[in-house]
């Protein structure tokens, strides 16, 4: 026993000492374990930082040895004191006495273990055992560069490295793995899991690609052409592939199809299935399903519609087949309602078509039906998948109710959609689809086989000669729609069927712009009838309705390779090639899309065609369509054209709809994970902008809000004085619908009834308990589509300086509006409105922006300085602030604590330290008082904001509250009317803007 | 869209149409379609009530000085008849007699859409006529030579 006075715990033998500049604690943490990586157990590093200093060396210790720390903890009491170091905490560690010789056991184990690291570098290569300067160079590569001694050992570690790398490598080098037939497996391989649209590899080589609902999609060119492709929208010609797009087939008696489709959807949002137009199958109707009877509160999403128009022959015949075309977000969901809804069960049974269909292969050679049942089957196979890949073999396709007889099919990526925008549309399509030839001999080839075994089914189709007429009809009906200037001056959702060629045959050399040709001018007296009159119905058959004719014409396709054999083998090259009867005979359907309909401004704008023709043809007609000089958009461009047009996209604007729902969720967690990357300095704190949810929309709280807010205290304010027109036509808007309603269906009179009812009595009695308020304390926030209501809305929105005298004139009339307010807020108190915002002068709404009602001192402040006036947000205080720095610093004080008790739980930590997960600049919880919470009261959000090129200026799209909007509207002046204050998530700035609700 | 200036001039500037008394704004909606665009020369100017009128003015100044232009085309449709007026006159009042005008009128056909709200209802089109103004402004030739009687604008 002696006494060791130069014996500090924290000087080894080794002379390996820690002393770190601590300045931060993970930079700290880090440095240790980089420290500690190769020693071995029982070595251990004190820490020397004064502050952590007794902490660390617990810490540390937990870590050695066990037994070494026993015996240390053992002669706790043997140590001596010591005079030397004036820092008495540090001393108070230091062992009185020493056991030499335990002492001397345990650093002759600690020198064992260093001179073993150091001598077996455990991931270490061979070549490191030499010194620097006997290194010399390709020592790896070989071996006899190496001394002698080292020699066997450097064999056998290169024979395990090369043993290793054996493994690891690829077995096929690059030329055999872009073999065609390997590459088409491993492109099978990978859209297993995504569906890949049939223009996907050229997409891919020019696009940025996303995931998205189970697709593969073009997200935006890689190159610049953001405003290039605005300027094809307006002035030239923009293409979208927009097969991903989901249709399924409802077949069943017309009856039966309506009254099961009727509680989807309600009169009061628009025309639904029934309407005349589209039941004829002339036009293409679009509506927003609903959950069956569940009308406004739970909607599932738009779709569009389209009716197959009843041939001439069977103009009596109950049976119809119905299109519904959805977003494939909603697919799902629309599913399983209309499942519900038409009572199937969910088992599949296999119907009519699709037997017809096999029976029809079978009289081929057989050869093909194999090929046929590997399509989309059989994803091993070497063969090109046509249509959806991840089916699985076991999933149904089509449905069959027993009860109504109705019969689901879901044609997902059997038939195909590209979407041509703009008004140059016309002259593209004339020149890619031309109206097939005719055969002259039918007898002759009606017998003849295709050359895969397959009936032509155009040769029996030429047979009868009302279906020539008709295609004949139906191309001179093509030639005209040329001579029209943009595809605008037709009436929306016209279809047009028709049969072309294979658009391959005739692509030009070069690619070059395809322009009207004014040279032939096409009878203008025809062209004139037509825009005015429209399609007839009997020219919107096509084949393409027909599941056989589909399967037939996408098997007969000839391949590329064979098409570019026969033209290498013409006599003149260059010349048109002629295939006579072999040729394709694609049925395909146009689809007129209206563009903007709503609103004052550019109406029209963004009008084109959809083209829809069977799988397996895509990129013959994408080439050719490209050869027409047309620009191709992807996501990005479908935003924009939808964002000019004022409409909501799905499922970005539909925060009622489940789809829209989760994608709120999904961006928002995007959006935070990427603001989380950003250092602290360089992203904005909401908290001082007042922003609570710079990432989302909080449309829950906002409604309730505005719901509390105006029970408790009323919306009577001043009562809007309106236009007398408005009121006049809502009296009869109110007495016309009831007289509607007396001839609807009794379910649907049931539905609308009790709203009806309310509004005769709200001249009473205005707050009668609604059945709807019931169902709205569920805690769901739904969109007004009630278009009554919304017109009446829009005219209350104008500012009525024009109209300022008639206004004074009739003010008896302005209690009867009051009645409309108060029953509109009884009968939709969680409703919100889509708007459109336009900034009076300065400012760029975007997403997310709040939209706020401009105070009385504001609108007088405008009125004084209409130029320059903007109110600005005073700055926020951030209470979260101080509490983040006291959090930090506790976290650098506590963390070798923490070392000790788990290694490395971040997580754990902050949970056991503080109750919330604080982020800098970001609202910790959930959101309350979200309407006052800035200088204005809220009333809405920007859904989407941008400059917009086709104003000029920033434009937004967004909902507001109904509640808050009457409120607005109730306390502004007729002049001053519609008028709001946006600002932007990270920023102080109000702007002013105009709000318009265009139905 | 091919240019700003053929935005229907238009727009807005009748509330009511002739004859609307006939349609139930319950059954129907009344949708207009843009007028019909017609091939455009270069010297061709559409006047519209929403861009600033010197800017119009500005433009045709240009197109006759140093666009190099001989003569110019002003079309005005419906309120836009007065401006395309206005314009002109300037245009002739700024030229120290080297400017002369010769004015058409015509009578354009517009086409309205009759979208129904009920299901029972089928969409219709109506036509009604607006008048327009083809204003032609040229260059007089300083030697007296007349410059081609025939109005191109038409």
């Amino acid at each position: 026993m002696f006494k060791i006075f130069d014996f500090n715990f924290g000087k080894e033998p080794g002379g390996i000492e820690l002393r770190p500049a601590m300045s931060g604690i993970n930079r700290k943490e880090k440095k240790y374990a980089k420290k500690m990586r190769n020693q071995p157990s029982n070595v251990i590093f004190p820490s020397s930082d004064p502050g952590a200093g007794k902490s660390g060396i617990e810490s540390i210790e937990s870590q050695s040895d066990s037994d070494c720390r026993n015996q240390q903890n053992g002669s706790h009491g043997a140590y001596c004191h010591q005079s030397q170091g004036s820092d008495r905490k540090h001393l108070e560690n230091v062992p009185r006495f020493l056991n030499a010789k335990d002492f001397a056991q345990y650093r002759a184990a600690e020198i064992n273990a260093m001179l073993k690291a150091v001598t077996h570098k455990s991931n270490s290569q061979f070549l490191q055992s030499l010194p620097p300067h006997f290194r010399r160079r390709a020592m790896s590569k070989n071996v006899k560069r190496l001394p002698r001694r080292l020699r066997e050992i450097a064999n056998k570690e290169m024979e395990k490295i090369a043993h290793l790398k054996k493994e690891q490598s690829k077995s096929k080098s690059r030329k055999a793995r872009r073999r065609h037939g390997n590459l088409l497996l491993e492109f099978n391989r990978r859209q297993r899991k995504n569906i890949w649209l049939e223009t996907h590899i050229w997409h891919a080589k020019r696009y940025h690609m996303v995931k998205k609902w189970g697709y593969c999609l073009a997200n935006k060119p890689t190159g610049k052409s953001y405003r290039a492709c605005y300027r094809a929208m307006t002035q030239q010609c923009l293409l979208q592939d927009l097969s991903f797009y989901c249709c399924l087939e409802l077949n069943g008696t017309q009856d039966n199809l309506l009254k099961v489709l009727a509680p989807l959807s309600s009169r009061e949002a628009g025309t639904t299935f029934a309407s005349v137009d589209c039941l004829s199958g002339k036009r293409q109707g679009s509506l927003v399903l609903y959950k069956a009877e569940q009308y406004p509160e739970k909607p599932l999403g738009p779709i569009t519609f389209l009716w197959r128009p009843r041939a001439v022959s069977e103009i009596h015949a109950e049976n119809r087949q119905l299109w519904i075309w959805a977003h494939p977000a909603l697919k799902m969901d629309l599913l399983t309602e209309l499942h519900l809804a038409c009572q199937c069960s969910d088992d599949p049974i296999p119907e009519a078509a699709q037997i017809d269909c096999r029976t029809l292969t079978q009289r081929g050679t057989g050869l093909k039906r194999k090929l046929e049942d590997k399509v989309g089957e059989e994803v091993i196979a070497k063969k090109k998948i046509i249509g959806n890949s991840t089916r699985a073999e076991s999933k149904p396709e089509s449905w069959v109710s027993l009860t109504t007889g109705i019969v689901i099919i879901d044609l997902t990526m059997e038939i195909l959609r590209y979407r041509l925008i703009g008004p140059l549309s016309h002259s593209a399509m004339l020149e890619v689809l031309q109206p097939a030839t005719v055969m002259e001999n039918c007898e002759v080839t009606g017998e003849v086989m295709g050359a895969r075994g397959l009936p032509f089914w155009w040769s029996q189709y030429c047979k009868k000669p009302e279906d020539l007429a008709l295609h004949n009809r139906q191309g001179n009906f093509l030639q005209l729609l040329s001579g029209l200037a943009s595809p605008a001056e037709i009436s929306a959702g016209s279809v047009l069927g028709l049969t072309v060629r294979d658009p391959r045959l005739n692509i030009p050399e070069n690619r070059t712009r395809a322009l009207p040709d004014a040279s032939q001018l096409k009878d203008l007296e025809k062209v004139k009838e037509l825009s005015l009159k429209g399609l007839p119905a009997e020219c919107a058959q096509s084949q393409i309705w027909d599941q056989n004719v589909r399967n037939i014409v996408t098997e007969t396709k000839i391949s590329e390779q064979e098409l570019n054999q026969m033209k290498s083998k013409l006599l003149v090259p260059g010349s048109p090639l002629n295939l006579g009867p072999q040729e394709s005979k694609i049925p395909i359907l146009l689809v007129q899309q209206p563009g903007k309909m709503s609103g004052k401004e550019h109406i029209g704008w963004g009008s084109g065609w959809d083209i829809l023709f069977p799988k397996g043809w895509g990129m013959a007609f994408w080439i050719s369509l490209i050869y027409r000089g047309v620009r191709v958009g992807g996501l990005q461009e479908g935003v924009k054209h939808s964002q000019y047009q004022g409409i909501p996209r799905f499922p970005d604007d539909f925060p009622d709809c489940p789809a829209g729902i989760r994608h709120i969720e999904e961006t928002e967690k995007e959006l935070i994970d990427k603001y989380k990357r950003y250092p602290p300095a360089k992203r904005p704190n909401y908290i001082h902008y007042g922003t609570m949810t710079p990432f989302r929309c909080p449309w829950q709280q906002l409604v309730e809000e505005w719901e509390g807010k105006s029970k408790a205290h009323g919306l009577s304010g001043k009562e809007p004085e309106l236009k007398p027109e408005v009121q006049i036509s809502t009296k009869n808007l109110v007495g016309v619908h009831e007289r509607e309603t007396c001839m609807q269906s009794p379910e649907e009179d049931k539905l609308s009834d009790p709203e009806e009812q309310m509004e005769e009595d709200s001249v009473v009695q205005p707050k009668i308990p609604n059945p709807k308020d019931i169902l709205a304390e569920s805690g769901h926030v739904s969109i007004l589509r009630n278009r009554r209501l919304l017109k009446q809305l829009s005219a209350w929105c104008r500012p009525t300086s024009s109209r300022g005298q008639q206004t004074k004139q009739c003010s008896q009339s302005v209690q009867m509006t009051t009645d409309a307010v108060d029953s509109s807020i009884s009968s939709y108190p969680r409703f919100l409105v889509w708007v459109r915002l336009l900034p009076l002068k300065k400012g760029c709404p975007i997403a997310n922006a709040t939209i706020c009602i401009p105070s009385e001192e504001d609108l007088q402040l405008q009125a004084s300085d209409p130029k320059n006036y903007a109110p600005q947000e005073p700055k926020h205080r951030d209470p979260f602030k101080h509490q983040i720095k006291i959090l930090k610093g506790r976290k650098k004080r506590a963390l070798p604590e923490d070392q000790k008790s788990s290694s490395g739980g971040q997580d754990a930590k902050s949970s056991a330290n503080c109750p919330k997960n604080l982020t800098l600049g970001l609202w910790p919880d959930q959101p309350q008082d979200v309407i006052s919470h800035c200088s204005r009261l809220t009333i809405g959000y920007v859904s989407q904001g941008d400059f917009s090129l086709n104003v000029g200026r920033g434009e937004a799209l967004g909902f507001v509250s109904l509640l808050g909007l009457l409120h607005m509207l109730s306390n502004q002046p007729g002049d001053k009317r519609g008028l709001v204050l946006v600002r932007n998530p990270a920023s102080l700035q109000y702007r002013l803007a105009r709000i318009n609700i265009e139905v | 869209m091919a240019d700003r200036a053929t935005v229907a001039p238009q727009l807005g500037s009748q509330p009511a149409l002739e004859g609307a008394a006939d349609m139930d704004p319950v059954e129907y909606t009344l949708r207009k379609r843009l007028p019909r665009k017609l091939p455009r020369r270069k010297n061709d100017v559409y006047v519209n009530m929403k861009t600033d009128f010197r800017a119009q003015l500005g433009r045709c100044q240009k197109m006759l000085e140093s666009g190099g232009f001989r003569e110019i085309c002003i079309h005005g449709l419906g309120l836009a008849i007065n401006r395309a007026i206005n314009i002109a006159l300037q245009l002739q009042a700024a030229g120290f007699g080297a400017l002369q005008l010769a004015a058409n009128t015509s009578t354009v056909e517009l086409v309205d859409d009759l979208e129904p709200e009920l299901e029972e209802g089928e969409s219709a089109t109506r036509t009604r006529n607006n008048s327009a103004i083809h204003i032609r402004v040229f260059l007089v030739l300083p030697q007296g030579e007349k410059a081609e009687a025939v109005n191109p604008c038409n």
